[in-house]
């Protein structure tokens, strides 16, 4: 049980009278209180390991039924038990679709909580950016159709291969490309962009990515708070989005852990243009970061 | 004459997992077994012939990989077996092949990534 620092603390720690008792009982005081808010520290930090455990082992656990549901309605959408009517195919598609959000939104839940257990593990390799920004464009050009959103790559013609955990790379990209396509959608159309290069020379060079939008902006104040975990800046407007509230929390988290910087730029209804830098190579603690990385041992 | 379809054996702690992937090989064209433990799956690999194994790393009673161990010493040969793990960490993976397993799939297994990874083991009806 928590118990609130005793109320003394505000008592003026001065000694006017040269009472050399007081001054001692004060001193005392102080130290108890010190030491009372260090076990309270030590308290809240346990309770916060705790909490991230649990938020990994039933992330991982719902995922274990939730995919069973998908393949058994793949099974039956695919058509592999017998063809199916117009309409129990769309509603089988139903099932699946909604089966697939849900575990996107379990797997960002799971990822957020390895990240702030630090059993993320970078898998670096040397990769060209070019066919992995075209699979997402490829990927989203339906929802950017139905959205009537222009989307666009403009990467350097000689952006050489880039050093980066490829799927960690993908996931942030992802992230970011989806939001700019969601609102920009809610702004009623417009265009959204991506922009890599490798700026710099030397052992000070980085991958720099902007994806950036046309779409309903972000207020200044609410830069930092937008990639803080479990975040919907402005709750009470159309910039709120259904999800999980951890998207840039785990975006923020994967680019770090690559020695990288995330950040915005933007204004209310001027659209947004978020950046991140990725070290080429990468920087040697994220290696070290990589090998103190333990898999949880309760998990398949 | 009809040719024999593929065997595959599923190994994995949670019945809802062997009964999606039951019935997803044999709508494939395999025919399939499951254990829901490492004696269990040994049991299995005693008991019928198997062209392949789908292996999850945890079980109740231990290290699914034990159950490649436990087979050998009890001079049965493994099919070709294809590891089933949450994790994509390249320790994982680094173990399982040091294991033996000629694949390592990462949970929530796509249909056709199964299906490929048992193709590219020589296992395909």
């Amino acid at each position: 049980m928590l118990r609130p620092l005793a109320h003394s603390q505000h008592t003026p720690l001065t000694a006017t009278s040269g009472d050399a008792d007081t001054l001692e009982a004060r001193l005392g005081a102080l130290e108890s209180q010190t030491g009372e808010a260090t076990r309270l520290i030590a308290e809240l930090q346990a309770r916060d390991r705790l909490k991230t455990q649990f938020l990994a082992n039933i992330s991982h656990d719902l995922r274990t039924p939730l995919t069973a549901i998908i393949t058994h309605a793949e099974i039956l959408g695919d058509g592999m038990l017998g063809e199916l009517t117009e309409r129990q195919h769309a509603s089988v598609s139903g099932i699946i679709k909604g089966g697939r959000q849900l575990l996107a939104m379990v797997g960002d839940i799971l990822t957020y909580a390895r990240g702030a257990a630090d059993q993320l593990a970078l898998v670096p390799s040397t990769f060209a950016l070019a066919p992995v920004v075209d699979q997402m464009l490829a990927l989203n050009a339906p929802v950017a159709e139905r959205r009537h959103v222009t989307a666009t790559a403009e990467l350097t013609p000689d952006l050489p291969p880039v050093i980066a955990d490829r799927e960690k790379l993908s996931h942030v990209l992802n992230n970011l490309f989806g939001n700019a396509l969601h609102f920009t959608g809610l702004a009623g159309g417009g265009r959204v962009w991506v922009r890599a290069a490798v700026e710099g020379v030397d052992d000070e060079r980085e991958l720099h990515v902007e994806v950036g939008d046309t779409g309903i902006g972000i207020a200044p104040e609410h830069h930092d708070l937008v990639f803080r975990e479990f975040a919907q800046v402005d709750s009470s407007t159309s910039r709120r989005h259904h999800g999980t509230g951890l998207g840039l929390a785990i975006a923020r988290n994967l680019v770090e852990l690559h020695g990288g910087r995330i950040w915005v730029e933007s204004a209310l209804g001027q659209g947004a243009r978020f950046h991140f830098t990725i070290p080429q190579p990468l920087p040697p603690v994220t290696a070290t970061h990589a090998a103190i990385m333990r898999p949880d041992p309760d998990a398949p | 004459m009809t040719a024999r379809r593929p065997a595959v054996l599923i190994v994995d702690d949670s019945p809802l997992v062997t009964d999606a992937l039951g019935v997803l090989l044999e709508a494939s064209g395999y025919t399939t077994g499951s254990a829901t433990t490492v004696a269990d799956a040994v049991t299995a690999l005693r008991n019928e012939r198997y062209d392949a194994m789908l292996l999850d790393l945890t079980l109740p009673d231990g290290d699914g990989l034990e159950v490649l161990g436990s087979a050998e010493e009890a001079n049965l040969t493994p099919p070709p077996t294809l590891a089933l793990t949450g994790h994509d960490d390249p320790a994982t993976a680094a173990r399982c092949r040091e294991a033996g397993c000629v694949a390592v799939l990462v949970k929530p297994v796509r249909r056709i990534a199964l299906l490929g990874a048992l193709q590219a083991a020589g296992v395909a009806p």
